[in-house]
């Protein structure tokens, strides 16, 4: 069984390949979504998950993506390919020259510094002539939601393949060696500021490029929505709820729990809007290492594994 | 003495108002094992940190094989060879004990092993060497104390340093523990390996050291073989207060 493990991935990604021609255009639509969200959470996953720094910064990355495009093909009337390359490169450019300044901070500075650069992007976004100032961007109208679903996919799979080679890298162990402890990562001969700046800018060159295919699909956006910060709320929920520091935790958080609030929206709206309250606070209780540590966990110990993490974290 | 390994030279450091290190010089030459001592607060772990590269002197040259080092970043030194413990420990707490040692393999001197299979096999090695091969794949912070030293020493070794700086690796163990860890250090010494350690525990400096470095408020108030400088009048009065005339 192990052996053939690791063709349960590609067969996977084959079976949501294919679902635009067996299902309905709102599944659809509803998978565009999801598996743009995801691919955020993947790569919060690398920044947040594996080094450790908890970035409220993500979602300006993914503002730039979604704005880099925009402009390219609203304002310079540039293709949707060049569009999507120079909206990773605002995302990526921005990443490596805010990097190297707010890395230095450590744990809640850091996350209140990346809350800050959120708020100025979006404030400064909201001022500049091309960007369509307060008022946003029409991109050119293109139906194709299957090529958008596909490509949405793609982007996922090219993100969780990276995070599998992080997870099995020398990077890789550098970034969970910052995450343990930083000063003991320096003197055992780690370059911490490179490897944190390269994390944070895999992470912006992911979420850019989720902005930029969200751009087009959507057709328009504006500051407000192009830089939300409940957007990164929400990647940072998925994938303390599947597991970060994981492979698979955070496709599968984001999955999971875009299915569950898209089917409160449409049925009980008042929950709905409570439940990634509610998720939080029972993930960070419950299971605060996420899904996949506690489906292991729960095979072990049963539903001691519960009271085991109340009591380990003194809650 | 033959060519240093390492030197230090009016080395000192000072935090605002308060003077750490004053003016510190000694020389240490390749497999030799100085002894870093003196009470608390004297400034031992400020010498280890300056050396490691967690700290930045206020004034000072630090030498190791003929390159100063003393602006150079922490992993720099690291990949020169130059691997510390932690006088409180610093595991990587979530990680697995073979994880944790696999980390000081894939890094530290050179660059470390880039290779993660073949670091891990190194890693094991050390495991070994050190006697926590049967812990390898509990948690670290799962670990008691005495295993907790001996990952100290395994990630740094792992590193493959050419000068290990050891402080207080003997805190809190008991009679039993304490000539089981000088075994080790020794057992180090012959693989090739340098080694600075500051330690309270006089009964295993005197086994281990060839000589010491005596710290005072700063001050190098002494230097030289071990016998005769704990028999130094200055150092007794450092460690045990002025004898009453």
């Amino acid at each position: 069984m192990n052996r053939y493990r690791w063709l349960a991935l590609p067969i996977a990604a084959a079976a949501l390949a294919v679902v635009p021609w067996f299902t309905s255009d709102t599944i659809v639509q509803y998978g565009i979504n999801a598996l743009l969200v995801a691919t955020l959470a993947q790569a919060w996953n690398i920044i947040g998950g594996f080094s450790g720094y908890p970035s409220f910064g993500n979602s300006v990355f993914y503002g730039l993506g979604t704005y880099g495009t925009a402009i390219a093909m609203a304002q310079l009337h540039w293709s949707f390919g060049s569009g999507l390359v120079f909206g990773a490169v605002l995302g990526v450019a921005c990443a490596l020259l805010f990097g190297i300044p707010i890395l230095r901070l450590r744990g809640p500075y850091f996350a209140i510094a990346t809350l800050g650069l959120a708020a100025v992007m979006s404030a400064i976004t909201a001022t500049v002539e091309i960007a369509g100032k307060n008022i946003g961007l029409i991109l050119p109208l293109f139906r194709g939601d299957t090529l958008f679903y596909e490509l949405s996919l793609i982007l996922l799979v090219a993100a969780t393949g990276t995070v599998a080679w992080i997870a099995r890298s020398r990077f890789g162990a550098g970034l969970v060696a910052i995450r343990e402890d930083e000063d003991a990562a320096q003197v055992m001969g780690i370059n911490t500021t490179t490897y944190k700046v390269a994390a944070l800018t895999v992470a912006a060159l992911f979420s850019a490029l989720a902005g930029g295919i969200h751009a087009y699909w959507i057709t328009f956006i504006d500051p407000a929505s192009a830089f939300d910060p409940s957007l990164n709320v929400r990647m940072v929920i998925m994938t303390l709820f599947g597991g970060p520091g994981t492979v698979l935790g955070p496709v599968l958080g984001a999955l999971i729990l875009s299915a569950v609030s898209e089917v409160l929206a449409s049925q009980a709206t008042g929950v709905a809007s409570l439940f990634y309250g509610i998720v939080i606070v029972a993930a960070v209780l419950l299971m605060p290492k996420g899904l996949l540590d506690l489906v292991q966990g729960f095979r072990d110990s049963g539903w001691r594994y519960f009271v085991d993490n109340v009591r380990r974290y003194r809650i | 003495m033959t060519e240093p390994l390492f030197e230090v030279r009016g080395l000192t450091k000072r935090f605002r108002g308060l003077t750490a290190v004053s003016n510190v010089t000694f020389r240490v030459a390749a497999r030799e094992i100085v002894g870093l001592i003196g009470p608390n607060g004297a400034g031992k772990t400020t010498i280890i940190s300056l050396i490691s590269g967690t700290l930045v002197p206020t004034a000072g040259d630090i030498v190791f094989e003929g390159r100063h080092i003393e602006r150079l970043p922490a992993y720099r030194r690291a990949r020169l060879g130059i691997g510390r413990t932690f006088q409180v420990m610093k595991p990587f707490p979530g990680l697995s004990v073979l994880e944790n040692v696999t980390v000081g393999a894939l890094f530290g001197t050179g660059g470390g092993e880039r290779n993660r299979t073949r670091a891990e096999e190194r890693a094991r090695e050390w495991l070994k060497f050190t006697g926590l091969e049967r812990r390898m794949d509990q948690r670290a912070d799962a670990l008691g104390g005495p295993d907790r030293k001996r990952l100290e020493f395994a990630k740094a070794l792992a590193m493959n340093p050419k000068l290990l700086l050891l402080d207080e690796v003997m805190a809190g163990l008991t009679h039993v523990e304490v000539d089981e860890v000088v075994e080790l250090i020794k057992k180090i010494r012959e693989k090739g390996v340098t080694i600075l350690v500051i330690e309270h525990v006089m009964k295993a400096i005197r086994r281990l050291a060839d000589r010491l470095l005596v710290l005072h408020h700063g001050q190098q108030i002494a230097e030289g073989r071990t016998d005769e400088v704990l028999r130094d009048p200055r150092v007794v009065e450092a460690y045990l207060g002025k004898r009453r005339q």
